[in-house]
């Protein structure tokens, strides 16, 4: 069945979103560097945790774009939802951050994690909503 | 009529997306704007009131220190003491009403990150600066290594943490201050003479010539009644040598004068969008009559009263701004509110968001004020539609 230009759009919006959170995370709102003797403070087991679940998001992106089972595809839009919950969950909740909240894990990677964590899940749950409405159509 | 207004901005998504974006800068700028000059009035407020002292007074040497302003009142890491005999030697002079001594210590990067925490040492048996916080959270004594974590320590009531290797456990955990007070920890003098105690077995502190027993590294003083401060910081950089004495307030006159600096430049941003907003607004609805005039003269041949004209015109205009409007504010909050912390430490001023409740008021007064204002500047248009002459147009000759 060919696929309308909604599912298209938040196809797409969906892989943006999974190739921020993996990018993002190691470039833009990454944890916090290591200490003066070169080892590492918890936030970075975050950032590794979050990159490899962005990864997985981006994966199942591009299936999502690529797939042409309408039924397939409602499939993998659901299971973003629980990925995008889930790396939202991973900074502070899952793996503990750094000491001060003032510290750059704290305020810009937890924040950064969560909004796009949130808007893949809600961008996976109105994507599987459209792809129903459109093979019931 | 509505499922006309409706039609008519789908039908060209290009300007309805020009006006709704610009309707969601409107509010985005109003918002954050106003939400910030907020948040900067309030963290300088509780400044103020986290002085909590009318007078403070410190060893003299420590004022030559780059870092003195920002240990007292940005929360840097850093230490400074004077002998014990100077503060009594100060608390004898005239005028001296409350007075609390405290003691500073830096932490070396505890197990968990590389920053050090500053920590104060306060007496609760005199205290009237910090205990008042403490208390808004923590009603019971703090017992030796009891220690009382600022909001912005990753630590919980419970929590153990090491500092000099003395382990110490969270008592309670302070409120959102936005100031220095949110990276400190507090305990009293038993536990942070133990902690100086053990800084100094491992080498890890110089006291020079000083005791650590008989060490303080500031007082906090309030003046007595019928004293002024200015008067009672005079007598004391007058009669006691080696000290130094401030008044609380004209501590923070730097800070105040910055944040004036910055609260004034963002209005006058808020004002620049506005007035561009408003003058494209204008621009874009009159356009937007202008080349729509034919299709309002065919709806007036076809039984549109000129009020029906006007009013779809202003609905159309009410429903852009409207959605332009909530988009804006739910950008401008999930920006301001969970990157604060980004904020805070770009501007390296005191910054406290409001409570929820006025959040959602500057939030709603946001949106209004955007929606209102693009309905006005559709009013002019929906105006001259209802008073557009059908025949003329239809003629084309005009």
């Amino acid at each position: 069945m060919k696929r309308s230009g909604k599912e298209w759009i938040f196809g797409i919006l969906l892989l943006i979103c999974s190739l921020c959170m993996s990018a993002g995370v190691k470039l833009v709102f990454h944890a916090c560097g290591p200490k003066e003797d070169g080892s590492f403070m918890t936030c970075h087991w975050a950032e590794q945790a979050v990159f490899t679940l962005g990864c997985v998001m981006a994966a199942v992106s591009v299936l999502i774009l690529i797939m042409p089972d309408s039924g397939m595809r409602r499939g993998l839009a659901l299971a973003m939802i629980p990925a995008g919950a889930g790396a939202a969950l991973i900074p502070n909740t899952m793996i503990k951050l750094c000491m001060m909240t003032d510290m750059h894990c704290h305020a810009v990677m937890k924040p950064a994690v969560i909004i796009i964590g949130a808007v893949s899940a809600v961008l996976g749950l109105i994507y599987a909503a459209v792809c129903k409405s459109e093979r019931s159509a | 009529m509505k499922s006309l207004a409706m039609k008519n901005l789908s039908g060209r998504p290009v300007r309805t997306a020009v006006l709704v974006i610009l309707a969601a800068l409107l509010t985005f700028t109003a918002l954050g704007g106003t939400l910030t000059v907020a948040s900067l009035g309030k963290g300088l407020d509780s400044l103020e009131a986290r002085l909590g002292a009318d007078v403070m007074v410190v060893p003299k040497e420590a004022t030559m220190k780059k870092k003195f302003e920002d240990i007292v009142l940005q929360g840097s890491t850093g230490y400074f003491y004077m002998d014990s005999s100077r503060a009594e030697e100060v608390m004898e002079c005239e005028g001296v009403g409350e007075v609390s001594p405290q003691f500073f210590l830096a932490s070396t990067g505890s197990s968990c990150c590389s920053i050090p925490v500053q920590i104060i040492g306060f007496d609760p048996a005199t205290d009237f600066t910090v205990s008042p916080w403490i208390k808004r959270t923590y009603g019971g004594e703090l017992g030796l290594y009891d220690i009382v974590a600022g909001s912005d320590l990753n630590a919980f009531v419970g929590d153990k943490l090491s500092f000099y290797g003395v382990e110490c456990t969270v008592a309670a955990k302070l409120e959102k201050t936005g100031t220095s007070y949110d990276t400190t920890v507090f305990t009293n003098e038993q536990t942070i003479k133990a902690l100086i105690q053990s800084s100094l077995d491992k080498g890890m502190n110089d006291f020079k010539d000083i005791d650590p027993a008989r060490s303080v590294s500031c007082l906090m003083i309030n003046a007595a009644d019928g004293t002024s401060p200015e008067e009672l910081v005079n007598d004391i950089n007058i009669h006691v040598k080696k000290v130094k004495a401030y008044r609380s307030g004209d501590m923070i006159n730097g800070i105040a004068g910055s944040l004036g600096g910055v609260s004034q430049m963002i209005k006058l941003l808020i004002a620049a969008v506005w007035v561009l907003g408003i003058v494209i607004l204008l621009l874009a609805f009159t356009m937007s009559v202008n080349e729509r005039k034919k299709e309002f003269a065919v709806l007036r041949v076809m039984g549109a009263s000129r009020s029906k004209l006007a009013g779809l015109v202003l609905k159309e205009a009410l429903m852009t701004c409207l959605i332009g409007s909530a988009a804006g504010a739910v950008i401008g909050l999930l920006i301001l509110i969970p990157f604060n912390g980004v904020i805070e430490q770009t501007l390296s001023l005191p910054f406290l968001l409001p409570e929820a409740g006025s959040i959602a008021g500057i939030t709603a007064a946001a949106v209004v004020l955007s929606v209102l204002t693009g309905a006005a500047a559709a009013a002019v248009s929906a105006w001259r539609v209802s008073r557009i002459d059908t025949g003329v147009i239809l003629r084309g000759d005009n």
